[in-house]
C-alpha cells in the first residue's frame, strides 16, 4: 500500500529524517514512535503528499506521491493533524461533507453514493446532534470524533493520524480508540503517530521506531525493552491484566 | 430564510428609499418628479450616490470576507494587510501621470489599483513565505509596513508634483463616494455581481481554504494554486471599489465579524449577511457623512474609521488575550 525507499529530509542543513526504507501493507495498522523533534511528524506529512521529501520516494497504491494530482490522493488518503483549532466557524456539517469533495467536479450535486456515504458516517459515529453546531464549539474529544468521521466519509484506504488523543479526556479517548478499531476492521490501513504508546501498541500490528531521524526498528510488533529503551531512554514493562496486554512506563 | 435577512433587506430599502430625500437641502416628494434643480439633486446626485455607497460596502464587506477566509484568520482584511492602500498608491501613480485608460467612458483607474492591489498581495506572500509562519502577528506588522510604503510611494507623488488637484486627492484618499454618476454605479454592480458569483462558485473551495491549508489539502484541493487565483480575483474586486470611493477603512473588518456570528457558521447565510450589512452600513455612514455638519461633506472614511478602529482595538484585544 506504502512503499518507502531511501527516503530523506532537511530542513535548511539540518536533516530531520535520514534514508527511511519500509513498506506497509494493505490492512496494516503502523504505530510510529520517537522522541519529540524524531521526525514522526514531517514522516507523516511527507506521506500524505503534502510535504515533499528532499531525496527519496514515496509510492501509494505503486504510484509516486509526486504524481498524483491533490484530488486524486485524497481518493487514496486522509491525513488528521495534530493541530484542530478552526480560527473560523464552520458548520460541522460542512466538514463531514468535505469529506466528498475529492469526488465531485464543481457543477455536481451530491451523488447517491455521496449521500450513502455521509449518512453511514453520521449513522455509525453518532453525529446527529453535531450537525448543526459550528465545529469551534465542540469539545476536543467531539471535534476528533467529527475529524475522524470526515476521513470515514472521505471513503479512503489510508487514514494517516498525528497524535489523535493528545490532551483528550479517558471517556473520549476509549472512543476514539473504538473508531479506529471499526476503521481498521473494515479493511483502512491504519498509520498513526503516537507517543501513548501504551494506548495503541495493543492495536498495532506493525511499528516504527525513529530516533533522531533514523529507523530504529520496523517490522512485525514485538515487545522489546531495550528497543524501548533504546528510543525513549526510559524503561518500559509489559504485563497481562484479563487477558489484557499493558504497556507502561518502569521508573 | 432568516428573518434577520429580512429585517435587513426592509431597512436597507428604507434607507435607500429615504436617505436621498434628506440632507442639506431637504427635498419635498412632489418636486421630485418636476423639472427644477430639487429633482436634479436628487436624480442625479444622492440617488446614485445612495446607491454607490450601497455597492462599494458590499465589495468591500465581502473582500473582508474573502481574506479572512483566505489567511483563516478574522483580522485579516484588505485594508489592514495593505492590499487597499496598494490600490490606492495605484491610482494616485494613474492620476498624476494623467495616465488614461478608459474603456467604455470608466475603469482606467481600476486597472492602476488593480496592479497596486496586486502588488501589495505579492508582499505579503513573499513575507509569509520567507518566515514560514502565518501567524496573527506576522499579518498585523507586514500590514503595518506595506500600509507605510504605499502611504510614502501616496506621499512622494503628491509632493513632487503639482498641487493643484491635491484636495480632491486627498479627500478620495480619505474614502469618499461625493462624485457619481450612474455610468460608476452600473460599472460596480457588475463587478459586485461577479464577485458574488465568484464566491458561491467557489463556495466548497472557501469552506476549506477556511478551515486551514493541511485540512484543504487532506481533502484534495490544491490549497497553493486555489490562494494564488483567489488573490488575482480579489485585488480585481477590491482595485475595482478602491478606484471609486478611496480606500474606506473598517468596513471589510467589522461586517464579515458580525455577519459570522449571525450566520452560525454557515457559508450562505454568511455571505448575505456580509453584503447586505456591509452595503447598508457605508449607506448609512455616507448618508451621516453628508448631513452631520452641513454643510460639509465629511470624506465617508473618516466616519467608517472613527466607528471601526474601537471595534477594531475589542477584537484584538480580544484575540490577543486568547492566544496567551
Amino acid at each position: 500500500m506504502i512503499k518507502v525507499t531511501g527516503l530523506s529530509y532537511f530542513a535548511g542543513m539540518r536533516p530531520i529524517l535520514r534514508d527511511l526504507n519500509f513498506s506497509i501493507e494493505k490492512n496494516d495498522f503502523v504505530l510510529i514512535f520517537g522522541q519529540n523533534g524524531a521526525g514522526k511528524s514531517t514522516l507523516l506529512r511527507i506521506l500524505s503528499g503534502i510535504v515533499s521529501a528532499k531525496k527519496g520516494e514515496v509510492m501509494i497504491a505503486g504510484k509516486n506521491v509526486a504524481l498524483y494530482s491533490k484530488k486524486e490522493l485524497a481518493t487514496m488518503l486522509s491525513f488528521l493533524p495534530q493541530s484542530d483549532e478552526f480560527e473560523l466557524p464552520i458548520l460541522v456539517k460542512d466538514i463531514l461533507l468535505s469529506g466528498r469533495y475529492p469526488y465531485r467536479s464543481i457543477f455536481k450535486k451530491l451523488s447517491d453514493r455521496d449521500n450513502d456515504v455521509y449518512e453511514k458516517g453520521i449513522e455509525r459515529f453518532a453525529l446527529g446532534d453535531l450537525l448543526g453546531r459550528n465545529i469551534q464549539t465542540l469539545s476536543g474529544g467531539e471535534r476528533k470524533k467529527v475529524l475522524l468521521a470526515t476521513a470515514f466519509i472521505q471513503d479512503v484506504p489510508i487514514i494517516l493520524l498525528d497524535e489523535p488523543i493528545n490532551s483528550l479526556d479517558p471517556g473520549s479517548t476509549v472512543h476514539l480508540k473504538k473508531m479506529l478499531e471499526y476503521l481498521h476492521h473494515e479493511g483502512k490501513t491504519i498509520v498513526l503517530v503516537s507517543h501513548e504508546i501504551e494506548h495503541f501498541f495493543p492495536y498495532a500490528n506493525k511499528i516504527l521506531a525513529l530516533k533522531n531521524g533514523e529507523k530504529s526498528y520496523f517490522g512485525e510488533k514485538i515487545f522489546s525493552p531495550q528497543l524501548f529503551h533504546e528510543v525513549y531512554e526510559v524503561s518500559f514493562q509489559r504485563t497481562l491484566i484479563g487477558g489484557k496486554e499493558i504497556i507502561y512506563v518502569n521508573e | 430564510m432568516n428573518k434577520k435577512i429580512w429585517l435587513l433587506i426592509i431597512f436597507i430599502i428604507l434607507l435607500l428609499v429615504f436617505t436621498p430625500f434628506l440632507g442639506i437641502i431637504p427635498i419635498e416628494i412632489k418636486s421630485i418628479f418636476e423639472n427644477n434643480p430639487n429633482s436634479f439633486i436628487f436624480w442625479h446626485l444622492r440617488v446614485p450616490r445612495a446607491l454607490l455607497g450601497f455597492i462599494t460596502g458590499a465589495i468591500l464587506a465581502l473582500s473582508g470576507l474573502v481574506c479572512q477566509n483566505l489567511f483563516k484568520n478574522n483580522l485579516a482584511t484588505p485594508d489592514l494587510l495593505g492590499i487597499s492602500s496598494g490600490a490606492a498608491a495605484g491610482a494616485v501613480i494613474a492620476l498624476k501621470f494623467n495616465i488614461d485608460l478608459t474603456f467604455l467612458g470608466v475603469g482606467g483607474l481600476s486597472v492602476f489599483s488593480y496592479f497596486g492591489a496586486l502588488s501589495a498581495v505579492f508582499f505579503i506572500s513573499l513575507i509569509a513565505r520567507i518566515v514560514k509562519n502565518s501567524s496573527l502577528y506576522t499579518f498585523l506588522m507586514s500590514g503595518v509596513a506595506i500600509n507605510f510604503f504605499y502611504s510614502s510611494i501616496i506621499v512622494f507623488f503628491q509632493y513632487i508634483f503639482d498641487y493643484s488637484n491635491t484636495f480632491s486627492l486627498l479627500r478620495w484618499l480619505m474614502g469618499g463616494i461625493s462624485v457619481a454618476g450612474y455610468k460608476e454605479v452600473l460599472f460596480l454592480s457588475v463587478i459586485l455581481i461577479l464577485f458574488l458569483i465568484f464566491i458561491f462558485f467557489f463556495k466548497r473551495e472557501f469552506l476549506l481554504i477556511s478551515a486551514g491549508e493541511d485540512f484543504a489539502t487532506s481533502r484534495g484541493l490544491n490549497a497553493v494554486h486555489f490562494r494564488i487565483y483567489s488573490f488575482l480575483g480579489l485585488s480585481f474586486f477590491v482595485g475595482a471599489a478602491v478606484s471609486f470611493c478611496g480606500p474606506i477603512g473598517f468596513i471589510a473588518l467589522v461586517v464579515p465579524h458580525v455577519s459570522r456570528v449571525w450566520g452560525k457558521g454557515q457559508y450562505i447565510p454568511t455571505v448575505l449577511f456580509t453584503f447586505l450589512l456591509g452595503g447598508g452600513l457605508l449607506l448609512l455612514a455616507d448618508f451621516l457623512a453628508r448631513s452631520l455638519i452641513p454643510p460639509v461633506d465629511i470624506p465617508v472614511g473618516i466616519v467608517t474609521s472613527l466607528l471601526g478602529a474601537p471595534f477594531f482595538l475589542t477584537l484584538l484585544i480580544a484575540q490577543l488575550k486568547k492566544t496567551d
